[in-house]
């Protein structure tokens, strides 16, 4: 009678085996180390790290919280609300950049930001930090004093002179009091498309947004 | 010969050959040439045809066709030579009178030769193909005579001369020239053309060119067109009377060239006699003549109905934009359809009624119209004025002449949705007035509106007429379910569909006691019948007739505004009233009380009441009474102010907004349509789409439009094509 049932295994299988059972250790390993970091951030009560939380990582990383790359590391987490990171998201987040502890994060912010950069990404970014920005339910857009900042944050170091008077115009027009999605993303393609500050191949009677015919016309004005 | 047998009848041949006698051809042409110089000396009488036939015939016939044929051109060029040298010793006006009659007889000796040689002509010229007798008779006399150089020229100038001579006013002789004249045309179409023809047409030019610039620098436009069109008679005359048919045509195309294409310009913007100047002064006959002379010619009419555009343009501008002419809307109205009157005559009289200048009268009137934004109140307000008071007395045919002159401005506006709020409000006001002068032509005046701009623009309209009549049948109603109701105060009540009037927020008004009370009786009743109503009262659209009493016994029934009735009631329980006390007891606001305190109070011959202090405006200090002393011819005194008017500057601009914002949805709507068919289309196609569909209500701004896209897109109903950024989607 056949006690045990042998089975019978090659070496290979055995070593991908214990290759699995080496990394999935290591990976949950990592993956403590994770929420460890995470624990250190994150508010007791509600289990999410929150603004405070969030001002204190960043102090840790020497990085300001207006810092664009914060916004790149909420968006490589897919972060869904403002000003607070999720268990699951931090996960993701860390997860995706091999980094499980604080040093590794710091040193891991330089790669994300020429990931980020790249064009192909930063179109889907650009667009990420608008909705990030959008805190009630249903909300479509945001006001002129958010998208300031929010402009700032995300193109001042690419698009200097486009934002620093889009800015301007935005303050002193009246038309629009908030800024919806389809405007945002039309001030990305007139950064990218529109060569400033001449604009001469701006045609105000394609389908631009009707705040850039006028902020276009403003400044024509501004340079007569 | 004997015939053998019998045969068929055979005649044999000689068998020799029979030569005749060489001298024989001399002979016989000698004796035909003594004929042919015979008959040019006109000396034929006693010749015999038959002879000379038949020697022409022999000869022919024994193969001497060749110097038969020859022999006759020499002889004929030696007699038209001797002629042609007769010819030119003639002296002065005898010249063309010795050719004439040379070439006659040239013509009647030609016919008997023809006739003598007809048998050379149908046999030896026909099979060697030479020129027949005929012809080369012509050709002769053209070689010989017209040709000869001594002739040829001097021919030509004496025949200019004449016709120079007859254009200044000469007579001539008509039938001479016809002669000659034939005689070139006889000659063959190219004789006619080259020697007489082409010079022709060049003196005439070269003439008309000179008398064209003498006329245009001595005439003004009417004269010059006169004259024009009288050398133009005269040449058809000439032509008729004397040349080739074939030349009327050439010969009007020199005069139409001459006088009227190269002056073309310079008649047309002639100062104090030019075109312009016709048509402010009516002047038919030059108009029509100008008309006619300019339509033959490339590019007359067009010239002509250039400048009729450009000064219609600018007369039309200056009608609408003078703020003089804006202060009355009837009469800057009634200007408008006068001129366009006057213009329909211009055009049906002297333009033959010419489309094109049909079409270039309704483009100019289109675009100055809309250069002044008031046209649709204007309009409106005229119509306004023709239907209370305008067209009393007028029979129907009339009145549907005047109305389809207002359909016709109508057309031209490119604003018909701000007419279409005007109108609503000011047939709000006359039916709730009761102020039409006929129901019939309201009625007509819609079914027109109508037929122009389809069911929608009117649906709201025929509403407002449903009200009345329903509101007449409520009012029977509750005056027969309240019988004990007819001894009080007479209440007439329309109710009003809050959709199809023109909205106007409720004012609050505190009725007297006696209407309140019927106010509420009535609400009751209605509501009674009609669940799920709402009834708001519209203190500031009613009117009231009130019987009063003066101090002197004086009677008089006043018509007054429900506002203004307010007032007045309050004075049957007191003498005297401040202002304040009035405003606190009726409640009616300031503005409209005060409007009210003035129309009863500070307009001569209706102050049926009388302020302290004096002064036109009203203050809010200021006390009233009742005028003891008021006095009025007529019984019933209207007071009421309910007349449609031009807005005051902030209500057009309240109006002008509201349309606006009523356009912001039609914009949509339209946007969406189009997407919903398309599925997919870019910028500019929109908008041309979007421009095209709202054309009948209104021209549609592509800035409006472009907003409207954005937010269409930003609630989802659109989107932006993610690689083609100039299309967009439509989002089911």
């Amino acid at each position: 009678m056949r006690r045990s049932s042998s089975k019978k295994k090659s070496a290979e299988s055995v070593a991908t085996d214990l290759f699995r059972s080496a990394s999935s250790k290591a990976s949950t390993k990592e993956m403590d180390r994770i929420d460890q970091l995470f624990n250190q951030y994150a508010n007791r009560s509600s289990n999410l790290i929150d603004p405070e939380g969030i001002e204190k990582l960043c102090s840790n990383l020497d990085v300001s919280h207006t810092d664009i790359r914060i916004l790149m590391l909420a968006w490589k987490m897919k972060a869904e609300k403002q000003g607070y990171f999720t268990n699951e998201e931090w996960r993701r987040g860390l997860k995706a950049l091999r980094a499980d502890t604080l040093n590794k994060l710091k040193k891991a912010l330089p790669e994300l930001e020429k990931e980020v950069r790249r064009p192909t990404n930063f179109a889907d970014f650009y667009a990420y930090a608008f909705n990030y920005c959008l805190t009630e339910e249903k909300q479509k857009s945001i006001d002129i004093e958010t998208i300031c900042q929010l402009l700032e944050i995300v193109m001042g170091s690419t698009f200097r002179a486009q934002v620093d008077y889009f800015v301007e115009y935005l303050k002193i027009q009246n038309d629009y009091k908030v800024i919806n999605m389809d405007q945002w993303m039309g001030l990305y393609r007139f950064c990218n498309e529109i060569s400033f500050p001449d604009m001469g191949n701006y045609n105000p009677e394609l389908a631009w947004p009707l705040i850039l015919d006028n902020f276009v016309e403003w400044i024509a004005e501004k340079q007569a | 010969m004997s015939n053998q047998k019998k045969r068929n009848f055979q005649i044999e041949a000689f068998k020799h050959r029979v030569v005749v006698d060489p001298k024989y051809a001399d002979k016989t042409w000698q004796i035909l040439e003594r004929a042919i110089h015979q008959i040019y000396n006109q000396d034929a009488s006693g010749l015999s045809f038959e002879e000379l036939y038949r020697n022409a015939y022999n000869m022919v016939l024994h193969k001497f066709g060749e110097k038969l044929y020859t022999g006759f051109i020499v002889t004929m060029t030696a007699h038209l030579k001797e002629k042609s040298k007769l010819i030119e010793a003639a002296q002065g006006g005898s010249f063309l009178e010795e050719l004439n009659k040379k070439w006659n007889e040239h013509n009647k000796a030609l016919e008997m030769i023809r006739d003598i040689l007809m048998y050379m002509d149908r046999t030896y010229i026909e099979s060697t193909k030479k020129t027949h007798v005929h012809p080369m008779g012509f050709s002769l006399w053209r070689d010989n005579v017209v040709h000869f150089t001594k002739i040829h020229t001097r021919l030509l100038n004496t025949l200019l001369d004449l016709v120079q001579k007859e254009r200044t006013g000469e007579v001539i002789d008509r039938g001479l020239m016809r002669s000659v004249i034939k005689m070139f045309m006889d000659l063959g179409e190219s004789v006619y053309q080259e020697d007489f023809e082409k010079p022709f047409l060049d003196a005439s030019s070269e003439f008309y060119k000179v008398e064209s610039q003498e006329f245009i620098e001595s005439c003004d436009c009417g004269d010059y067109l006169k004259k024009a069109e009288k050398r133009l008679t005269e040449e058809i005359d000439r032509v008729a009377h004397y040349l080739d048919p074939k030349s009327e045509e050439k010969i009007t195309s020199v005069v139409e060239k001459e006088m009227i294409a190269n002056h073309m310009q310079r008649l047309v913007h002639m100062e104090n006699s030019g075109l312009v100047y016709m048509l402010l002064h009516d002047k038919y006959e030059d108009l029509g003549r100008m008309y006619n002379l300019f339509r033959r010619v490339t590019n007359g009419l067009l010239t002509v109905r250039d400048v009729m555009t450009s000064h219609l343009r600018e007369m039309g501008k200056q009608l609408v934009t003078d703020p003089e002419k804006s202060k009355d809307p009837v009469e800057f109205v009634q200007r408008l359809l006068d001129e366009r009157d006057k213009y329909d005559k211009v055009i049906s009289t002297a333009f033959g009624n010419d489309k094109t200048f049909q079409n270039a009268l309704n483009s100019s009137f289109e675009h100055f119209i809309n250069l002044n934004a008031r046209s649709p109140e204007f309009i409106s307000l005229f119509v306004d004025d023709k239907l209370r008071k305008g067209l009393k007395g007028f029979v129907d045919v009339d009145v549907e002449v005047i109305l389809d002159k207002v359909m016709m401005l109508f057309r031209y506006l490119q604003e018909k949705d701000v007419f279409e709020k005007y109108y609503k409000q000011h047939l709000a006001k006359r039916l709730l007035s009761g102020k039409t002068v006929s129901d019939d032509a309201e009625r007509s005046l819609i079914v027109k509106l109508k037929t122009e701009c389809g069911y929608q623009f009117t649906s709201k309209l025929e509403g407002m007429f449903t009200d009345m009549k329903t509101s007449e049948d409520t009012m029977r109603g509750f005056y027969g379910s309240h019988p004990e109701l007819s001894e009080g105060p007479t209440l007439i009540v329309q109710v009003l569909t809050t959709g199809s009037w023109p909205t106007q927020p409720a004012v609050p008004c505190n009725l007297p006691a006696e209407v309140s009370v019927l106010c509420e009786k009535f609400r009751s009743y209605y509501l009674g019948t009609h669940t799920g109503r709402r009834l708001t009262w519209q203190t500031n659209m009613g009117t009231a007739d009130i019987k009063a009493l003066f101090g002197k016994g004086q009677k008089h029934e006043l018509n007054v505004s429900t506002f203004q009735m307010c007032v007045l009631m309050l004075f049957n329980n007191a003498d005297r009233l401040s202002y304040k006390e009035i405003e606190q007891a009726t409640e009616i606001p300031a503005s409209d009380l005060k409007r009210c305190l003035q129309s009863l109070a500070c307009v001569k011959g209706k102050n049926v009441i009388k302020k302290e202090p004096m002064s036109k405006d009203i203050g809010e200090e200021d006390s009233f009474y009742v005028n003891e002393k008021f006095t009025s011819k007529f019984y019933k005194v209207k007071i009421g102010t309910v007349v449609a008017q031009k807005e005051t500057e902030p209500e057009k601009q309240e109006t002008r907004q509201r349309v606006e914002e009523d356009r912001k949805p039609q914009i949509e709507a339209a946007i969406v349509r189009i997407m919903k068919s398309r599925k997919i289309l870019d910028h500019n196609n929109i908008i041309a789409e979007v421009t095209k569909q709202l054309q009948p209500r209104f021209l549609a701004n592509p800035t409006e439009i472009k907003k409207r896209i954005e937010s269409l897109i930003e609630r989802d109903f659109l989107e932006r094509d993610s690689t083609d950024r100039k299309l967009y989607r439509y989002l089911a």
